[in-house]
């Protein structure tokens, strides 16, 4: 119920008037335009995502036809099948060659970003240089020498071999990304923990890493997803033993021909353990791509 | 009390800084285990690159390697199928990038503003970006491309193309189409992050001083937005310019060698034909190629977004 | 015992074609409160940070209690700091920001917990002991700050503009605070603001600084009645003090054509200096018959005061400002301004030094 506005004059002659009513202002419909044409790009872009799901519940029948079903009743008959053809040894040198490598990269870019940002040497610039020059020479370029060396150490289907690749691959961009976090870490605070009579070990263990803890999170994250979705060097430097998750996709088509809705499954399988990191990483995604250029 | 007239200026000689050299090789040695790391694992194979490229070696007849000096070079020139892949690499790269960073800059100036649901849009628009390389072109070139049984052909039949075989008759142009899905969220990051950089406050002077959504885009945001456009750009290149998942799983660069690029063609060189020395020529061209672009992308992330500075 | 002195302290910025902070001689007593003020890049936080040791000491030497500090490391000084932006370690808690230094130095739990408990208790921080700074407002921030310094029981404080990051009404409260707080602590304390207000209500002694070099170090009073120089004549004290281009003759200081007679002593001092710059303070000057004739440009009415701003009636580009009561002439008008001329600052033109007592 709304009360009623009471109009009363302070003195004769000067009137004062009722609150205007709240009128819609024009910005409102305007955003609920963005907002609609938002979503439909939203959906389209995501759209083969979830074709790609939905599609991994139906049955062949369902998913290989003219017609697509959108409604249907799922089953995990394919999921099964895929579990069952072999996928686990591929998931687990997955996880392996990912887990491993980003570990390695983490020990070894967060005292060089740091040796980069708080207590800077006087080639710094040049030694960033050199870390971004190597990310942007083409593999391809390297695998010859590389697989002739795997072949040479037999270290050829080997995931160890991974590993180190993988670790160099993640190397430059975990260096640039954690820079950019430790730059922002104030110096005043440094400064008082100095003041405070804390060593060098006891400033970085009890002040800056609390501080770049998130930062460190999104590295990892960054590097994992690269590692897990790397198939040059998986496909050109392993076989049987050591073979990913990518590789597997690759394999999984060629035996089993075209089916629509197990390869659904298996490319579910394969991309959603990254897709769940990235969506959590999102924000630190941005970083990561650019170098640590952008935040 | 004490009054202190200012000092005659005498030239005095400043104390040297005797501790920073000391703690110079302290510092460098955090340093040290990942540069090493990174300039044996990656230096030394491309130095080895070049030398085998002055080298004919067929890996199928071990000990058949003799110095040839630049011959592969002008067999590689001479090669049409090298001067195919090389147009075909440039028509990807271009393609790829200058329309995945138009519909990203579309999408930024949508996510830009607020409206219901906004984060759980972002989401669903960074999602291909995400998706394995791999997976990706499975999924496009089977669920999505299929000429029978894929679900674009279904959704064009009501403006008459029912069964286009989009794979055999667009090589490159499917590849694309999955490459410009899983690139543009990069771009639009990359812009979506330059626009939420700019000061709102500028954009608010400008209204007040009367000029209109559009003059403003014009005059403030897309100069605002031009390194990171160009960042984007660069950066997405070098990155295409490498593909080669995509075309490994979609078309195996066929038919033919019509949607080949470089990099899957020096690929099948050497694991498919064996010629080392042949393929490591085309790769120190592709490397030539991606240190040009390089260049410019070094310039402008060193330039323009140098975070040397501490925040207070 | 804890005094600090500077001896002739010089710090060089590498490429910088002056010092920092250029020969500086200071010397703080035991238990002192010393501020050291002036403009921005005239080297107080320098000179700060240089005593706290976080910034290389070039040239001269700075001693606590006798002992040089020069290649000393900060956490060998026994020295607390209070930054400016409070530098509060954001993933602790107020207790474990406050018993950090403490901590480091090996001092045992029960003990850290009541020395902190004690410091929580004089800056009135016990309720908010587990919170963490982002849950903090500015000011409370502040007073973990000073309580991180507290805790310590150092020699000497180091505060660097401490209050600068507040608003206008916790600054004038804080203030008090803090030199209530150095009273009853009785600890040596160097504070360093650009705001004159602070220094001249805060410090037993004002170091003045401009440029690197110290202009006066000098009891508050001292500043403000006997300057120095021009500099430290027009920074301290707000409104500043009127300053006007003159000659002396025989018979007294001329202003243009205004004749003013300053006392003996120091008419016979300026004789001989051929340009002088002649200084008189807004409460020095009154509306009402004198020497002077002041066009009324604006008046900033406070309340309580009034400051009258204007130019001399035969020099338009002259800047004056008299200080009125809630009576003042209006905008526009002529006056008469009457001149203290016992008052009077005199200051050589050259130079810029004090001439006179």
């Amino acid at each position: 119920m709304m009360a009623s506005a009471d109009i009363t004059t302070a003195e004769p002659g000067i009137p004062t008037a009722a609150p205007a009513p709240v009128v819609a202002r024009k910005k409102r419909g305007n955003h609920t335009i963005v907002g609609i044409v938002a979503w439909i790009a939203g959906i389209v872009f995501f759209f083969p995502v979830l074709w790609m799901v939905l599609t991994s519940f139906k049955t062949e029948a369902q998913a290989y036809t003219n017609t697509p079903h959108i409604v249907f009743s799922p089953t995990l008959s394919q999921y099964r099948t895929v579990f069952s053809s072999g996928i686990w040894p591929y998931l687990a040198n997955s996880a392996f060659a990912t887990l491993v490598s980003t570990i390695l990269v983490l020990l070894l870019a967060t005292p060089c970003a740091f040796a980069l940002s708080l207590r800077p040497v006087r080639k710094t610039q040049d030694v960033l240089f050199f870390f971004i020059s190597t990310k942007m020479l083409p593999i391809v370029a390297a695998i010859i020498p590389i697989y002739i060396a795997a072949r040479n150490l037999h270290m050829l289907d080997n995931i160890f071999t991974l590993v180190i690749l993988y670790t160099a691959m993640n190397l430059p961009i975990a260096v640039w990304m954690m820079r950019s976090f430790f730059l922002e870490v104030p110096g005043e605070l440094l400064e008082a923990a100095e003041m405070d009579g804390a060593p060098l070990r006891k400033t970085v263990i009890e002040v800056i890493l609390p501080v770049v803890a998130p930062g460190l999170a999104a590295t990892a994250l960054i590097c994992c997803i690269f590692a897990w979705n790397e198939f040059f060097f998986a496909v050109t430097l392993t076989a049987t033993q050591a073979a990913t998750v990518p590789v597997f996709l690759v394999g999984f088509i060629s035996s089993e021909g075209l089916y629509f809705a197990q390869l659904a499954a298996a490319a579910t399988v394969a991309t959603l353990p990254v897709i769940l990191a990235g969506w959590i990483a999102q924000r630190q995604l941005v970083r990561g791509l650019s170098f640590g250029a952008i935040k | 009390m004490t009054a202190i007239a200012p000092p005659v200026a005498t030239a005095q000689p400043a104390r040297a800084r005797p501790d920073r050299r000391r703690a110079g090789w302290a510092r460098r040695a955090p340093l040290l285990p990942a540069l090493v790391f990174t300039i044996i694992i990656t230096q030394l194979p491309f130095l080895l690159t070049l030398w085998y490229s002055l080298e004919s070696w067929s890996l199928v007849r071990p000990g058949s390697q003799h110095f040839v000096g630049l011959a592969n070079y002008i067999d590689v020139f001479r090669d049409s199928e090298f001067w195919t892949t090389a147009l075909n690499t440039v028509v990807m790269t271009v393609g790829t990038v200058l329309i995945a960073m138009v519909i990203g800059v579309g999408l930024a100036l949508l996510l830009d503003r607020k409206f219901l649901g906004r984060g759980i849009v972002r989401t669903l628009l960074i999602t291909p970006f995400l998706v394995m390389p791999v997976a990706a072109a499975l999924v496009w070139k089977t669920v999505m491309l299929d000429a029978t049984f894929g679900i674009v052909n279904f959704l064009l039949r009501p403006f008459g193309i029912g069964h286009f075989d989009w794979l055999s008759k667009f090589p490159l142009g499917s590849v694309m189409i999955d490459l410009i899905w899983q690139w543009t969220p990069f771009m639009m990051l990359l812009v979506l992050a330059g626009l939420q950089s700019q000061p709102k406050d500028i954009l608010e002077a400008a209204s007040t001083d009367g000029a209109r959504p559009l003059a403003i885009f014009r005059e403030l945001t897309l100069p605002h937005l031009r390194r990171y456009i160009e960042l984007g750009v660069v950066l997405g290149a070098i990155y295409i310019v490498n593909e080669f998942d995509a075309i490994y799983m979609m078309t195996q660069g066929g038919p033919g060698i019509s949607s080949a690029n470089l990099p899957f063609h020096i690929y099948q060189r050497v694991f498919l034909g064996f010629q080392v020395g042949q393929a490591a020529a085309m790769g120190v061209v592709v490397v030539i190629m991606t240190i040009i672009i390089a260049t410019f992308a070094l310039r402008l992330i060193f330039k323009t977004f140098s975070g040397t500075e501490q925040a207070a | 015992m804890s005094e600090v002195t500077y001896d002739s302290a010089t710090c060089i910025y590498p490429g910088a074609d002056r010092p920092a902070v250029d020969r500086l001689e200071l010397a703080v007593n035991d238990g002192e409160f010393v501020v050291m003020v002036g403009p921005s890049g005239c080297g107080k936080t320098t000179a700060l940070r240089m005593l706290a040791g976080l910034e290389e000491i070039d040239g001269g030497a700075i001693r606590i209690d006798g002992k040089d500090m020069t290649g000393v490391p900060s956490r060998d000084r026994d020295i607390a700091m209070v930054f400016q932006n409070y530098a509060l370690y954001p993933s602790k808690t107020v207790a474990e920001n406050m018993g950090f230094a403490l901590k480091m130095q090996g001092v045992a739990k029960d003990e850290r917990a009541r020395r902190v408990r004690e410091a929580a208790k004089l800056l009135e921080l016990e309720p908010l002991l587990d919170r963490k700074p982002r849950n903090l407002s500015g000011g409370q921030r502040q007073r973990v700050a000073m309580g991180r310094a507290i805790v310590r029981e150092p020699k000497v404080f180091c505060m660097d503009e401490p209050l600068s990051n507040l608003d206008a009404q916790l600054r004038v409260q804080t203030r008090t605070q803090i030199a209530e707080l150095q009273r009853r602590l009785e600890v040596t304390t160097v504070y360093v603001t650009h705001d004159q207000v602070e220094a001249m209500t805060m410090g037993d002694r004002v170091a003045v600084m401009r440029a690197g070099q110290l202009q006066q170090f000098a009891a508050p009073t001292e500043l403000y009645d006997r300057p120095v120089n021009v500099f430290v004549a027009s920074f301290i004290g707000s409104p500043a003090m009127n300053r006007f281009e003159a000659t002396a003759d025989r018979d007294g200081i001329r202003v243009g054509s205004i004749l003013l007679r300053p006392s003996d002593a120091q008419l016979a001092a300026a004789q001989g200096h051929s340009k002088l710059v002649a200084g008189i303070r807004p409460e020095h000057l009154s509306i009402g018959d004198g020497p002077m004739t002041v066009k009324v440009a604006l008046v900033e009415d406070l309340g309580s005061d009034s400051y009258v701003y204007g130019s001399l009636a035969d020099d338009a580009e002259s800047n004056v400002i008299v200080r009125a009561g809630r009576q003042h002439p209006r905008p526009g008008e002529v006056v008469k301004v009457a001149v203290d001329s016992a008052q009077l600052h005199l200051f050589d033109a050259a130079t810029g030094l004090r001439i006179g007592d």
